[in-house]
């Protein structure tokens, strides 16, 4: 079942500078898609177009049957949740708990039901000891899984994860990973832009974009061998497939070891 | 680390239990009925009662008085100005000023040398009065050899009063602003603020957004706070010395510390106004709550007592007897 | 020795007088030539802290700095005459967010501004600007453009611009491919290798990212809690021992490496320090 649907999307800033060109493609409900892409390719763009923060110049989005439209907008926010980059940038409220009723008291919702949400959603994320912080006490990770929290609590069908690692450690990296892995798992359809090879290995589909193109879209497993399409957008291979390409194109014919690369590049 | 003036200090007693709401519709009241006292007596006793008040509503006297310091040279100008200043009523000192090259040297001589020893001193207000003191004795006691010019010095009754009267009149506004500042959480300020603003809706305006914009920068101040700090290190790291500098080099200073700031801040508001956006936010519309207010006895008490005290002072100011 | 710290120290004061220990006891020499450095850790481990001493930015609270000649102690009376701004020319620090920095209308203007505020004049200025552009791999008619409308990835170049163009005679620089993808870092990377081996200037890194530690640094500074825990080879860091200590990322190299030692008996000693080597060693091996 198509969660989304996205015919011909196209968009410019400004007249000369087009950031999205004739997308399409769908998202399945409960599919984990990430979109890869260089600096520049038109991913935040995308996301944005998404949740009806840029009007497109052509095309339409649809979601879950309903066409994205300025009548429409506000239905389908309720659909669509974004999680930003930066996470000081998001975060609205003076403490936690604040941040996390947020989004509830927008959507109108009863105190006595945000209350159990907040602290329903900040258990989610292992957040409940933090409700009284504030965000100049948490870190990047920590702030980020108030993000998600926040936007769980609002209950959304589809979550847009826009580099939302990008400015976190390592260790905050592989925590906000943990918690998208988990959030998939109990169906959460998840849609992940990045350009870590890393965080795309977890994905079901891989959606590569250049310079506001669809260059391909298709499963994980293919995208990630496909040298040319990945470096054409300036990304590269995890190490262990590039091994493989390699001994492909030496034609050393070694099934095992090809397995075995394969799966050591799932584990990452 | 100093106290910054009326900033938040956890505590307990009624003043801490007390509604936000109450706090501010109180003070606003208590403001009113100050302005209206115009005998100094009736000042007094007003001043003695928010002592009182304080004592037992469990807030430090130390604390409101590190408050006042800063004003203390403000209202050392205003009691100066209007002692000189004021000619009205009866004549209380009159004296005679002399000009001349001993007493102009004296005094600028004294003048000077507290210029440069005022570091050392602890009791900073005690010396300047007494250097004041001691300018006064050079000019009019010491000036009389072969003056070039006298002028006369003239204290009037009224003047003495009215400088008096206005100094109380400030201590007493600024205490009663210190209270509430002392003794209500910012954000708890804001929401009391929004409840008692709503009025101004029938003008248009729209007291959720004000109060929305105010929680938002609230948030950011620590943060705006610390990138200062690192676009400082930033800019000096490529050789500004925000310490030493002329005039041209200052404003070059600040331009570099100023413009990153800016530029960071329109990102921040793009990307928040997104990020709200996304969340369901539409400015105007109807908002649930997570923080409500919740009205006690304490406060209808307390509101009662402000209009007491209003209504005491209108009462003496139409027939006086105190 | 360019820079030595001998049992630095830095104690961050804070508001509730609690202060907190940011770096304990640290001794390190760097030299002004030739050495290319990474400096690792976790966040809040005392990194920023201790390149932020580096360039007198910070004095220590303990313990003694001597930088190019210059001596900072912790006693801030006996620093009183010491001029801390011309240690900046010399150890030239390009932070982490290019948005702290920028600031002026040109790209050009941008750039000249460190030079012009250590007495480079006007035309001196504009020449290192555009040497420095072209250093960091941009074109020169970036040099009219605002840095206000460029991409995350050419503002960083820009930033790092302006400090190449003090022409310091150590680079640090921290984390400077955070947030590039892949093409962007590798390209970066590559820029400050050149630096180092063209100019012979000592290159030091703060980074997450230890495939980077492994194959461009000669030298590794492990900073823990405030303590400098490991000086030294890049090889012998990620030991087991030290991995499992100091909860260290595995670059990915070594990593493969391991396992394919483990599951296919294969023969991979010796120095395989990036890909290349890697695949030429396997293509060896296989065919």
């Amino acid at each position: 079942m198509n969660m989304i649907e996205i015919k011909n999307l196209g968009f410019s800033y400004q007249k000369d500078d087009v950031a999205l060109s004739d997308v399409s493609f769908n998202v399945q409900k409960g599919e984990w898609l990430t979109i890869l892409g260089h600096n520049g390719s038109g991913k935040s763009t995308l996301s944005k177009l998404l949740v009806g923060l840029l009007k497109p110049n052509n095309g339409s989005v649809v979601v879950d049957g309903q066409t994205l439209s300025e009548e429409t907008v506000y239905d389908i926010r309720k659909k669509i949740g974004i999680v930003f980059q930066n996470p000081d940038n998001q975060f609205v409220g003076v403490t936690v708990k604040d941040d996390i009723a947020f989004g509830l008291e927008n959507l109108q919702i009863e105190r006595d039901e945000m209350l159990k949400r907040i602290d329903e959603y900040a258990s989610r994320v292992d957040m409940t000891d933090f409700l009284e912080k504030e965000p100049q006490a948490l870190s990047g990770g920590q702030k980020q899984r108030v993000a998600i929290a926040g936007i769980l609590a609002m209950q959304t069908d589809v979550i847009i994860f826009d580099e939302s690692t990008a400015m976190l450690d390592p260790k905050g990296r592989k925590e906000i990973l943990n918690y998208i892995k988990k959030l998939n798992d109990v169906g959460v359809t998840v849609i992940m832009i990045t350009h870590d090879m890393r965080e795309a290995v977890l994905s079901d589909r891989i959606l590569v974009l250049k310079e506001g193109h669809v260059l391909k879209i298709g499963p994980t497993k293919d995208i990630l061998l496909d040298k040319e399409t990945l470096e054409s957008s300036n990304l590269e291979l995890l190490l262990p497939l590039e091994v493989m390409h390699t001994l492909e194109q030496k034609n050393i014919n070694y099934p095992k070891l090809k397995e075995f690369l394969w799966q050591l590049s799932l584990n990452t | 680390m100093k106290v910054v003036i009326g900033r938040y200090v956890p505590g307990t007693g009624f003043f801490y239990t007390m509604d936000p709401r109450t706090k501010i519709i109180a003070l606003i009241i208590l403001m009113v009925a100050t302005f209206l006292i115009d005998s100094l007596m009736l000042m007094l006793i007003a001043i003695g009662l928010i002592v009182l008040l304080m004592i037992v509503g469990k807030i430090g006297i130390k604390r409101v008085y590190l408050g006042l310091r800063p004003l203390m040279f403000l209202l050392m100008f205003t009691f100066v100005f209007q002692v000189l200043f004021n000619r009205q009523g009866d004549i209380l000192l009159k004296r005679t000023v002399f000009y001349s090259p001993l007493s102009l040297l004296l005094g600028i001589g004294l003048i000077v040398m507290w210029l440069f020893t005022k570091k050392f001193t602890r009791f900073k207000l005690f010396y300047f009065v007494a250097v004041i003191a001691g300018v006064f004795y050079i000019f009019t006691e010491l000036g009389d050899l072969n003056p070039f010019a006298q002028s006369t010095l003239a204290i009037y009754e009224e003047g003495l009063f009215m400088a008096m009267f206005i100094m109380l009149r400030l201590i007493i506004i600024v205490t009663l602003s210190t209270i509430l500042t002392i003794t209500t959480k910012p954000t708890d300020l804001n929401l009391g603020l929004e409840h008692v603003l709503k009025p101004l809706k029938v003008f248009r305006i729209n007291t959720e957004d004000i109060a929305m914009i105010i929680s938002i920068s609230l948030r950011y101040i620590p943060t705006l706070l610390d990138e200062a700090n690192k676009i400082m290190l930033a800019q000096a790291s490529r050789g500004v010395d925000f310490k030493e500098g002329k005039l041209k080099d200052k404003v070059m200073q600040i331009v570099s510390l100023l413009v990153p700031m800016f530029i960071i801040s329109f990102k921040r508001s793009d990307e928040l106004a997104n990020a709200m956006e996304a969340r369901s936010f539409v400015p105007g519309a109807k908002r649930t709550r997570l923080h409500v207010l919740a009205w006690k006895t304490l406060d209808s008490v307390t509101i009662v007592v402000a209009l007491l005290a209003l209504t005491l002072s209108i009462t003496l100011r139409i027939w006086p007897w105190i | 020795m360019a820079i030595k710290f001998e049992h630095v120290s830095f104690q961050y004061k804070s508001i509730d007088n609690k202060g907190y220990l940011a770096l304990n006891e640290v001794n390190v020499a760097i030299e002004n030539k030739g050495e290319f450095i990474t400096l690792i850790g976790e966040t809040g481990s005392g990194k920023s802290t201790l390149v932020q001493h580096m360039n007198a930015l910070l004095t220590p609270t303990k313990g003694a700095m001597n930088i190019f000649g210059i001596k900072i102690s912790s006693k801030s009376k006996e620093n009183k005459n010491v001029k801390f701004n011309p240690i900046r020319k010399q150890v030239g620090l390009v932070f982490q967010f290019p948005e702290y920095q920028l600031f002026e209308e040109t790209v050009e203007k941008d750039i000249m501004f460190g030079p012009k505020n250590f007495g480079v004049n006007e035309r001196e200025a504009k020449k290192r600007a555009r040497e420095a552009i072209a250093m960091v791999g941009l074109d020169e008619s970036y040099l009219e453009r605002s840095p206000f409308n460029l991409s995350g990835g050419e503002k960083k170049r820009v930033s790092i611009a302006g400090i190449l163009a003090m022409e310091p005679d150590i680079l640090i620089l921290d984390e400077p491919t955070s947030g590039l993808d892949p093409r962007g870092r590798d390209a970066l990377l590559k820029v400050f290798y050149d630096i180092h081996t063209s100019l012979n200037k000592t290159v030091l890194i703060i980074t997450h990212d230890m495939n980077t530690v492994y194959e461009y640094a000669r030298r590794v500074l492990v900073m823990r809690e405030g303590e400098l825990v490991y000086d030294g080879d890049p090889v012998k860091l990620f030991s087991r021992t030290n991995v499992d200590n100091w909860n260290l990322d595995v670059p990915d190299i070594i990593r493969l490496k391991q396992a394919l030692e483990t599951e296919f008996k294969l023969d991979l000693s010796g120095t395989i320090r990036n890909k290349q080597a890697l695949l030429k060693r396997l293509e060896e091996l296989l065919s």
